[in-house]
């Protein structure tokens, strides 16, 4: 019997479908991304106990923070997933190119963050006191998640391979995603004060540059950390 | 800011330790690979003992 | 690898050990009276010569260990795969030499410990990314995946670098930190005479030199270090 192969964007279609309808049934991921993000501000409002001033300069840095915490859980528990009763390996046995697995990874931890950082944002709109409706600030929002997501979605894969997983993503992630959220806190701080638009260009190209390149790397890398 | 007065500050004293960082380092490795190279040796002609 | 690995010290690197050491013994004069004393900093200016050949040499080291992974993916011998572990050790220990050097020269220079200049800053997360390379190797026991996922992290790792870089001048450039007295692009805020430019060219090549020696002495313990490995799996059979 002849196994049609579905296409590539059905592919990864299919693995988004498949990740976001596992995650639909308990939503404990995202309880759980959600709850430490909540509390990660929290924390930041007692470790930096600020002024109103104060509070708009440091919005953008908190942001990002709780953004890059809360998103290792998210990387994790989705690779860890494939983990399980050797899903992975179903997975590469079904006749599709390696690298829809990659995008469509990447695509479900990619809307999961969103989903997190959507909520995040009123909630620290109501807590701090500060304004977040922007165009702009939602635009590096998802130019850094981007990029967050794409290495992410890589070394989880790798992490999720290693006796020390829980513990090692965190420590490979944080030090390779270092350019995108020291532009993207740059770029968001900038469009929340209002700086005109060729000063937060530079921010913007680099973070744009981190993505493409970062994108690129990971989907040729992806091949060599899953092959079996 | 070093005010500048007469002449360059005083600051022999960081150069030393910073010298002595570098060389120290520098020795500390060599010395290292020295060791390591020793017992593994030691290592190798045991087991090679051991084979026969 | 074959069984029997143990060889001579090559004749090269023999020769190589001695010309390293004289190499350094040459520098070290050229830094200390060589070089001129510098107006303003004083003494503590002379660091400047080998904290940045260990920084030439750190990064240099860590490329040797993009190319050894590069190699690795593609050709899947081990021997590439001890270059890289071997690239990498030494990268760590000559960044490390390069940021304790750094901060000790801009003690008295610019009157902190440590300035967020963007050299200072990259090469400490470099000095992160392959220390999380080390962490990486750790935990992983089949050799054959750790030497794959090194290779791997380590090309990533290298190729942040230059993104780090820019992005930390462009936070600088546009809200110059007020820590410390640095601005933002002026590590070694000095000027450079013809016989500091000497002493300056010279101790590159000189730690060139030594890096190669260095490199080879540990790609050579590594391949030990694999042999015997080998000979106790063996051993266990029995």
């Amino acid at each position: 019997m002849e196994i049609k192969s579905p296409g590539f964007l059905a592919s990864i279609k299919a693995i988004l479908w498949k990740d976001i309808a596992i995650e639909w049934r308990s939503r404990q991921m995202l309880s759980a991304m959600m709850i430490f993000a909540l509390l990660v501000i929290l924390i930041f409002n007692f470790a930096l106990e600020l002024d109103a001033r104060a509070r708009i300069n440091v919005t953008a840095g908190v942001l990002w923070a709780t953004f890059a915490f809360a998103g290792t859980l998210g990387l994790n528990r989705s690779m860890a997933i494939e983990k399980e009763g050797d899903a992975l390996d179903g997975l590469l046995l079904a006749p599709i190119d390696r690298s829809t697995i990659y995008f469509g990874k990447l695509l479900g931890n990619l809307l999961f963050m969103f989903v997190v950082e959507l909520i995040t944002l009123p909630v620290y709109s109501v807590l701090y006191n500060v304004n977040l409706f922007n165009a702009g600030l939602l635009l590096v929002i998802v130019l850094g998640s981007l990029g967050y997501a794409a290495v992410g979605t890589l070394l989880a894969s790798m992490a999720v391979q290693a006796r020390t997983r829980d513990l090692l993503l965190p420590v490979l992630l944080f030090p390779v995603v270092i350019p995108a959220l020291v532009a993207a806190i740059r770029a968001s701080s900038g469009f929340l004060s209002g700086l005109e638009v060729e000063f937060i260009m530079p921010s913007l190209n680099l973070l744009i540059a981190y993505d493409l390149v970062m994108l690129a790397l990971a989907y040729m890398f992806f091949d060599f950390v899953i092959e079996e | 800011m070093i005010l500048i007065q007469d002449g360059p500050a005083e600051t022999t004293g960081f150069m030393i330790l910073g010298y002595a960082v570098i060389f120290g380092v520098l020795l500390l490795h060599v010395l290292s690979l020295s060791l390591r190279k020793r017992n593994l040796r030691r290592d190798y002609d045991l087991l090679k003992d051991l084979e026969k | 690898m074959k069984n029997d690995y143990l060889d001579e010290t090559p004749q090269l690197l023999k020769v190589l050990n001695w010309i390293s050491v004289l190499l350094l013994l040459i520098a070290s004069w050229m830094v200390f009276f060589y070089a001129p004393l510098e107006a303003v900093m004083g003494q503590v200016q002379r660091v400047f010569y080998f904290h940045v050949a260990a920084g030439w040499l750190g990064m240099a080291a860590f490329f040797v260990a993009v190319v050894a992974g590069i190699a690795y993916l593609i050709r899947r011998t081990a021997k590439w795969d001890v270059l890289g572990v071997a690239a990498v050790e030494l990268g760590l220990i000559y960044m490390f030499v390069n940021i304790v050097s750094g901060s000790i020269w801009a003690r008295p220079a610019w009157n902190s410990w440590w300035t967020w200049d963007p050299r200072l800053v990259t090469a400490t997360v470099m000095e992160l990314v392959y220390l999380a390379y080390l962490m990486l190797r750790q935990g992983i026991e089949e050799p054959e995946r750790r030497a794959r996922f090194g290779a791997v992290y380590a090309i990533l790792g290298f190729a942040t670098v230059p993104l780090t870089f820019f992005s930390i001048r462009i936070w600088r450039t546009i809200h110059p930190v007020v820590i410390g007295s640095g601005d933002a692009g002026a590590k070694g805020s000095f000027e450079m005479t013809s016989t500091m430019l000497q002493t300056f060219m010279f101790s590159l090549a000189t730690f060139t030199v030594l890096g190669i020696v260095l490199l080879w002495h540990r790609y050579r313990l590594g391949k030990l270090e694999a042999q015997v490995e080998e000979m106790r799996m063996e051993a266990l059979d029995y």
